[in-house]
């Protein structure tokens, strides 16, 4: 019996930059990206005023998002609502191809989870300057006291590798437990029917259902949890660096310009 | 296997990072486009109609109350006003008898009036008529008493103090 954990497979290199290597997660990023376009071209080419059928679903679906955007980030946010969306289906579609053995789930690899976490990061940097200012923003390090800024600026770079971590170490660490599973299984079943001579002892009778329930756990469950709780603390970590309108500390800028005119 | 070699499990490969951006940005842009700002602009005008609709169709309602209300106002003015036509009405006739009756009294005062006039002016008359005949047939007795011509110039004085007196025996 033997069980290889390997990270994704390199299918080819591309002799460039010092070699791009073509792996199984950049095949499957491309899968998902596609598979969700001709979704969504599906689902929406004909809508109407009077929805029927898939567009009911669809709408109570994109409805929802902007509800949990709205109540998540406030109604000044909705904008993020579509990355949110976007996100959210990446993270799902992307834990869920794993499923299909063709490819592997994308949030498998920690590359793609560290991208989408380096994105929430730079957001939540990029507002807080623009709506404090780059001063404010340092200055916040130092908060609620100077002693406190190391462990601030920790925080400030755990945050994401901590989200990316998480949501891989969840799908990595599901699929390999799921292949220990089916290591398991077979030998289980390799042990109480090996001894039937020909192909039917070698068949792993016991992998057949099991495994079913556990993926329910591990595959849809987790992906779908994950890319939940991915999306939510995106939209917490923005959504407190875009505090409402009325909340914004007054711009000197914009006040120099009133006193001009 | 397929694969020339394995990524290392627990590792970031920069250009599978830098892939993943590419697909998540293209991601964002297509379903944006295609996706969410459809739908949600989709639910966002039917909400927008319905809500339309039911503000009109409270507009509406509260218009036909208020001319309900109109209505039933005027239905009862119009019951006070008939019954108001209707008193006056009587009123007028009553008043109209009372005329009518007043009239046809004096009318028929006059009537007796001159009727009464009329039979003593005729009783006059034959009163006198009467005491000329008297006259006469006295007068004729008179000569036939005295068998001899009565001058009835001569004699008229007599005669008419005679009849005065019988007409007043009489009266």
């Amino acid at each position: 019996m033997n069980i290889s954990i390997n990270g994704p497979g390199v299918y080819f290199t591309i002799p460039i930059l010092g070699g791009i290597r073509i792996t199984q997660t950049a095949v499957a990023l491309l899968a998902v990206t596609l598979l969700l376009i001709l979704l969504a071209f599906l689902v929406t080419r004909k809508i109407e005023k009077r929805p029927s059928g898939l567009q009911v679903i669809v709408e109570k679906l994109v409805s929802m998002l902007y509800n949990l955007v709205e109540s998540t980030m406030g109604k000044h946010n909705l904008h993020f609502a579509p990355y949110i969306g976007a996100l959210f289906l990446s993270s799902l579609f992307g834990s869920l191809i794993g499923l299909t053995k063709i490819f592997t789930s994308t949030t498998g690899d920690l590359s793609v989870t560290m991208a989408w976490a380096l994105v929430t990061t730079a957001m939540v940097w990029y507002s807080n300057i623009k709506n404090f200012g780059f001063k404010a923003w340092l200055k916040g390090f130092t908060e609620p006291i100077a002693v406190m800024t190391p462990m601030n600026i920790v925080s400030e770079i755990a945050n994401p590798i901590s989200m990316a971590f998480r949501h891989f170490g969840n799908v990595a660490g599901g699929s390999v437990l799921m292949s220990v599973i089916y290591a398991a299984l077979a030998a289980l079943s390799s042990v109480i029917f090996g001894w039937i001579p020909g192909i039917i002892g070698q068949i792993p009778f016991f992998q057949v259902g099991i495994p079913a329930i556990l993926s329910i756990y591990f595959d849809l469950f987790s992906g779908f949890v994950q890319a939940f709780v991915f999306c939510l603390l995106t939209m917490i970590y923005v959504g407190a660096a875009n505090p409402p309108a009325e909340e914004l500390p007054v711009k000197k800028k914009k006040a120099k310009r009133k006193k001009n005119s | 296997m397929i694969f020339e070699k394995f990524e290392s499990f627990v590792g970031v490969n920069f250009f599978t990072l830098i892939f993943a951006w590419a697909n998540l940005l293209i991601l964002y842009l297509v379903l944006r486009k295609i996706l969410f700002r459809p739908i949600k602009g989709m639910i966002d005008s039917r909400q927008k109609e319905i809500d339309d609709m039911y503000e009109s169709a409270e507009k509406d309602k509260s218009a036909a109350e208020a001319m309900r209300k109109d209505y039933e106002e005027r239905l009862e003015n119009a019951a006070e006003e008939s019954e108001q036509m209707l008193r006056d009405a009587q009123r007028r006739a009553l008043l109209k008898e009372e005329e009518i009756l007043k009239e046809a009294a004096e009318q028929a005062r006059r009537t007796k009036e001159r009727a009464e006039e009329q039979i003593a002016l005729e009783k006059r008359q034959a009163m006198n008529d009467i005491k000329d005949e008297v006259s006469a047939i006295a007068i004729q007795i008179a000569e036939a008493v005295v068998a001899r011509d009565v001058a009835a110039e001569e004699h008229a004085e007599l005669i008419d103090g005679f009849i005065a007196e019988m007409g007043d025996k009489n009266d």
